[in-house]
């Protein structure tokens, strides 16, 4: 992993793990899934020298603080288990039975046949993202080359590590790589020999590899995304506004705001027994509170520059709109209420912008601008109207409404994206008769 | 853009400005003790708190105010990236005498910032003396070939009106080179490079590292285009934001082997369109030696903060940079910006650029979100 290998190289390897397909496709998937789990496992066994080795490197290689990487190992890995592996084939195809032999549901009667060879670059820094990208991979027997993002190269190496140490031919299948991101030469040398291709990245990203993906190679997506809050009045009574904050809090410190589930805008409902401001000093608290037992990661001045930037400004913008800033001086968490939505500028840390909405039913309108990138909402206090503001939330662009405490770790068998994962990754075979 | 409102500040700033555009005029080496700057710096203060109602609210905010604020480090300074969203300006009942914008980011012209300046006479007076000492350097009078844009082309370029007025001030004669998007005029060039030659009269060449970067590139493939004794360079901006970036050393190299100007005498200029006087590298007084170290004219101090706290460092240690500027009188004098570096004995050293920010996962920040909302509708 020290050394970039050469696209030669690359293409070597993904010629060598794609020829391990056909053996792979004569496994029963229970035994797929059960060494996939038994790897995943070790993960979070307190006991194990790999889980060790995992907190030991994290706060080096991912920039997290060690407290966060160990609630963020903890967070993802909870999904690497064989049953939660098997939970999330049954949601995405019925059950791993479709993966070898035809079962029927409904009319048909299908068989689920996973990739020769998925190739899956991924961008950016949140540590577990690579792991879940090659699991989905390796649990539909698709043998994967995966490269993953710059602060999430060590869980995927140690995942294949303790693969191989479990089951040898499966961990064939399995290549972890890093190149530069962007190298055209090594995405080419790779995507020659796949047949799916999965990309997690910048729109940009996605947009110069869907240009060269050739055009028999399935590709999947994961373009940038954006999350946020929405907090009603039932939840801004009592002590039910400091619960609320605390679960806020907690999504938008998880993975120092990198996910694309954490949350940088909170819409508050007004008219409720406290306001917007209110909810705004309570996140504050919150957040601080969460610095503590969370710390921020690794900050340098180029970053802290940023920070310092964006609250200086926000405290202009709020003399003149009506709002308030509130920080953590040298904690990097920053809260923001804005009276009016105020022009965004460039963040760093833990940055948090409220803002108040008049009703939930507004959350529409305010959300609209975010439609294609709009991914997450956490809510909190909608009572009755939980299930129509979700549906006009959906509507607008939003994929996964959830309750703020659950945000930062979705379940395994999320639609990410909107999308089937594993469904995205298999061709169905359907046996006519 | 919200305005800020003036009243009694309509008087003052003419008063302030004058006694100003005195101290300037004396020049870079005129003893400015540090009573002598407080005084003027609270003055300027207690204007633009008064005059600019964002900043007055911001310093209230922060217990700031003329009757609590005694040293002029406890001015609270504003953020370079508040010139984006807010017109700082003292005296905005009468139209600004320029306006200077901001080159774009990569959020594009939707985040350009501007700095409205009430006083032309000002910031004249502040551009000529420290430009005086570092470039002409003991020279009168040069002849000026410039790879900047002229100030006609880009009316709201700060540093093309710097080149401008320094230009109306100090240059024998003036050749503009290249045109409003920067193209380069390489026939004008050679000519003017040729008259040069036969003058044996030095001149001043005038250019942002990437379009000295264009012109050694054409000048490497074309006839020789050797400068007479004497001759300098003045550079500035560095490669920020551009996709072409070569090492200092290198570019400097290049422009000796091709102009026959030798790196002590390509003297680097550092300011900003947030900052009405400038920073230069003191490679004509100093020496060689003293490359890497910018030198304020003495109506500028500059602090190291504290990247978390903006507490002030001892001297030498890395933060973040903040200027009093007092060239700024119009606007607001103390500017936080986002370059970091060290001071040491009133002089700046700018750290490294650190390229490519820590990975920000897969969430999109904020501000490229509305960028691209913007750019689709």
């Amino acid at each position: 992993m020290t050394a970039t290998p050469t696209p030669r190289h690359i293409a070597d390897l993904a010629a060598a793990v794609r020829a391990t397909s056909a053996q792979l496709k004569l496994r029963p998937s229970r035994d797929v899934i059960a060494a996939l789990g038994a790897a995943g496992s070790r993960l979070l066994d307190p006991g194990d020298p790999i889980r060790a080795e995992a907190l030991d490197r994290l706060p080096e290689s991912s920039g997290l603080s060690p407290a966060m990487c160990v609630a963020v190992l903890d967070g993802m890995a909870a999904d690497w288990t064989a049953e939660r592996l098997e939970a999330l084939v049954t949601a995405e195809l019925g059950s791993a039975d479709a993966l070898d032999g035809f079962v029927t549901a409904g009319r048909r009667r299908s068989l689920a046949v996973g990739p020769s060879l998925a190739v899956q670059i991924v961008a950016g820094g949140v540590p577990g993202v690579g792991v879940n990208a090659l699991l989905r991979s390796l649990v539909v027997k698709g043998p994967t080359l995966i490269k993953p993002g710059r602060g999430d190269l060590l869980l995927p190496t140690l995942f294949a590590r303790a693969l191989a140490a479990i089951d040898p031919p499966l961990a064939d299948a399995l290549a972890v790589v890093y190149w530069p991101g962007g190298s055209v030469e090594h995405e080419d040398a790779a995507l020659a020999h796949a047949d799916v291709a999965t990309v997690y990245g910048a729109d940009e990203t996605v947009r110069t590899l869907r240009a060269r993906v050739p055009a028999t190679t399935r590709l999947v997506a994961y373009h940038h995304r954006v999350s946020v809050g929405l907090v009603g009045r039932e939840a801004l009574a009592g002590e039910r506004i400091e619960a609320t904050a605390r679960d806020v809090a907690a999504a938008v410190s998880a993975y120092d705001q990198r996910g694309c589930v954490s949350p940088q805008i909170v819409l508050v409902e007004e008219g409720g027994a406290m306001s917007p401001a209110d909810f705004a000093e309570a996140l504050a608290r919150a957040l601080a509170a969460a610095g503590e037992r969370l710390p921020a990661g690794r900050f340098d001045a180029r970053q802290a520059s940023t920070l310092q930037q964006a609250r200086s400004t926000a405290e202009l913008l709020a003399v003149a709109a009506g709002g308030l800033v509130r920080h953590g001086l040298a904690s990097p968490w920053t809260v923001v209420l804005e009276s009016s939505p105020q022009p965004p500028v460039p963040t760093a840390g833990r940055f948090v912008r409220v803002q108040p909405i008049g009703d939930a039913a507004d959350a529409r309108g305010a959300l609209a601008p975010l439609g294609p990138h709009l991914q997450t909402v956490g809510v909190a206090g909608l009572g009755a109207r939980l299930e129509s503001v979700a549906k006009a939330l959906g509507e607008v662009g939003a994929s996964r409404v959830t309750p703020s405490a659950a945000v930062a770790y979705p379940p395994a068998w999320w639609h990410h994206d909107g999308r089937g994962p594993l469904l995205d990754l298999v061709r169905w075979v359907d046996l006519e008769r | 853009m919200i305005r800020s409102s003036d009243e009694s500040a309509r008087s003052a700033l003419p008063a302030l400005a004058s006694e100003l555009e005195r101290r300037f005029e004396a020049g870079v080496a005129a003893a400015w003790s540090e009573r002598d700057f407080e005084t003027l710096a609270l003055a300027a203060f207690r204007l633009q708190f008064e005059s600019i109602d964002a900043y007055r609210g911001f310093c209230q905010g922060r217990g700031a105010t003329p009757a609590t604020v005694r040293r002029w480090q406890d001015v609270p300074p504003v953020p370079a990236t508040a010139f984006k969203h807010i017109d700082f300006v003292v005296g905005r009942e009468r139209a600004p005498e320029l306006t200077f914008r901001t080159s774009g980011t990569t959020l594009g012209t939707a985040a350009r910032g501007r700095h409205l300046v009430p006083r032309a006479s000002l910031h004249r007076h502040s551009l000529l003396p420290p430009f005086r000492a570092h470039v002409l350097a003991g020279v009168e009078r040069m002849r000026f070939l410039s790879l900047i844009s002229s100030p006609a082309e880009r009316p709201d370029s700060s540093l093309s009106y710097m080149v401008g007025a320094a230009a109306d001030a100090f240059a024998t004669e003036t050749h503009w080179l290249v045109d409003g998007t920067g193209g380069l005029d390489v026939v004008g060039w050679h000519t003017a490079a040729r008259d040069a030659a036969k003058s044996s009269e030095p001149v001043l060449v005038l250019a942002t590292s990437l379009a000295l970067l264009h012109l050694v590139e054409r000048l490497e493939t074309g006839p020789a285009s050797k400068l007479p004794k004497g001759s300098r360079v003045m550079e500035t901006g560095g490669f920020k934001g551009s996709a072409r970036e070569i090492g200092r050393a290198d570019l400097h190299a290049r422009v000796e082997s091709t102009l026959a100007v030798p790196a002590g005498r390509i003297v680097a200029e550092y300011g900003m369109t947030e900052l009405l006087s400038q920073l230069y590298e003191p490679v004509l007084i100093e020496g060689s030696g003293a490359a890497g170290t910018y030198v304020p004219p003495p109506w500028l101090r500059v602090r190291a903060l504290d990247p978390m706290t903006l507490a002030e460092l001892p001297a030498g240690a890395e933060g973040i940079l903040a200027f009093f500027d007092l060239a700024n009188a119009g606007s607001v004098c103390h500017v936080l910006t986002e370059d970091v570096g060290s001071v040491h004995d009133g002089r700046v050293r700018l750290s490294g650029r650190v390229r490519g920010a820590e990975p920000r996962g897969c969430s999109l920040a904020m501000d490229e979100l509305m960028s691209l909302a913007r750019s689709a509708s």
